[in-house]
């Protein structure tokens, strides 16, 4: 296939996602093997660039405090020694119209903003596992949240960031499943519902009570 | 002294071919977890309760024992059984081979991915999307145009179509690809509606 590519031309993305708990044991060690694989894609298979995206074995999500310690170390450092575009998936355990969901996409939009990621792909709600558990409400915060936080001090998003996974990562096991995307939004207008609306300021408000300015991008 | 060239998929495949044999049983439990401590131990690497590196010097300890794992273990080829090796030179030159600049999208929906370091105050580049969750064939246009309508998106990535015309898309049948080309005919859609119709996808 890559061979394919490659005479025609393409732009060839690479996606390999880590599992932190597995094999290949702890954080720092899942971070080696993320970098070794990462630079194995470049250097056997010809990436154009490389979609990353740790994953909790347990939770099966990328939004955990173990796997963005992943992606931050791995990013970070990447950052510090090359120039390949990196990018990273988003998968969070809670569901549409859930304040739970919009916290664990901003914490790894903040996480991978500042550790210099060029590329951010979202969000597979709900873990990404259930039909129709999907909205652009979710990448509207990703997006929003990568602004607010573009040139933020690593050490300040470090301190925002521990304060931020500790409001959600003791609910794992009850996580809401939230709404359908048919819920969520008026499909025949393509609106999102006033609850989720209201659901999503609610969210920008804790986000900015902990440290994140998103003044500028709700004006 | 002559740079080191870099290697094609080509390399890659009559290496995956003549490497050193290994079952994958091998491989996950004892190759790859043994390794990863032997590094972690000889780098002295411990993140602490930080979630981005600060300190240059666990960065520079992180970068070298990712570049010494590859060159130990190289990279299982399960179906020769069989690993590929590499060489430090060679993953250097891998990186010096890879793109610095790439255009996505067309006409003024494109988006150029380039480095950005980790201080930059402009935002990466937001691709919105199911990112292959499984989406209802009935609103797979009204879902993708969701995130096409948020001028903050710059790029889609698709869900998975759960059916076409009613039937699962299940693999390795022809509905597998008559449902590729029909998420596809539907992202365009979706783009088009909104008046961006050469968002990359």
């Amino acid at each position: 296939m890559i061979s394919g590519w490659l005479h025609n031309g393409n732009v060839i993305m690479v996606e390999q996602m880590p599992i932190f708990g597995g094999y290949i044991g702890g954080v720092e060690e899942t971070a080696i093997c993320d970098i070794a694989t990462t630079l194995a894609s470049f250097t056997l298979l010809n990436a154009s660039y490389h979609l990353d995206g740790p994953i909790h074995i347990r939770w099966g999500i990328t939004t955990s405090r173990e796997t963005l310690q992943i992606a931050g170390h791995v990013a970070a450092t990447l950052d510090s020694y090359t120039d390949l575009l990196l990018a990273n998936q988003y998968y969070p355990i809670a569901g549409p119209c859930t304040e739970m969901c919009l916290l664990e996409i901003a914490a790894q939009a903040m996480l991978d903003t500042v550790s210099g990621r060029e590329l951010v792909s979202g969000c597979a709600s709900a873990k990404g596992v259930s039909e129709d558990y999907t909205t652009g409400m979710e990448a509207r915060m990703l997006g929003e949240v990568a602004m607010a936080s573009a040139g933020m001090d690593p050490e300040d998003v470090n301190d925002i960031l521990n304060r931020l996974v500790k409001k959600y990562e003791r609910q794992y096991l009850t996580a809401p499943q939230g709404r359908t995307f048919q819920e969520c939004y008026n499909v025949r207008k393509i609106v999102p519902t006033k609850e989720y609306l209201k659901v999503y300021e609610s969210s920008t408000e804790i986000l900015t009570e902990l440290g994140l300015d998103m003044s500028s991008i709700s004006d | 002294m002559v740079a080191e060239k870099a290697l094609t998929v080509y390399d890659a495949f009559l290496r995956s071919e003549k490497g050193p044999k290994i079952t994958e049983n091998v491989w996950d439990n004892n190759v790859i977890p043994v390794t990863a401590v032997e590094l972690k131990e000889k780098y002295e690497i411990d993140f602490g309760n930080k979630f981005i590196p600060t300190d240059p010097d666990l960065k520079e300890r992180l970068f070298r024992a990712g570049i010494e794992m590859l060159v130990t273990v190289g990279i299982l080829n399960v179906d020769t059984g069989r690993a590929i090796m590499v060489t430090e030179e060679e993953i250097r030159a891998g990186i010096r081979a890879a793109p610095k600049r790439i255009q996505l999208g067309e006409n003024k929906d494109a988006v150029i991915l380039e480095p950005r370091r980790s201080a930059s105050r402009k935002k990466p580049i937001i691709q919105g999307g199911p990112t292959g969750a499984t989406v209802s064939e009935d609103i797979f246009v009204p879902m993708i145009q969701s995130y096409a309508q948020e001028p903050i998106v710059d790029t889609i990535v698709s869900g998975v179509m759960s059916t076409v015309d009613g039937i699962p898309a299940a693999t390795n049948t022809p509905f597998e690809v008559k449902a590729t080309l029909a998420e596809i005919r539907a992202v365009r859609e979706a783009c088009s509606r909104v008046g961006r119709p050469y968002l990359s996808i």
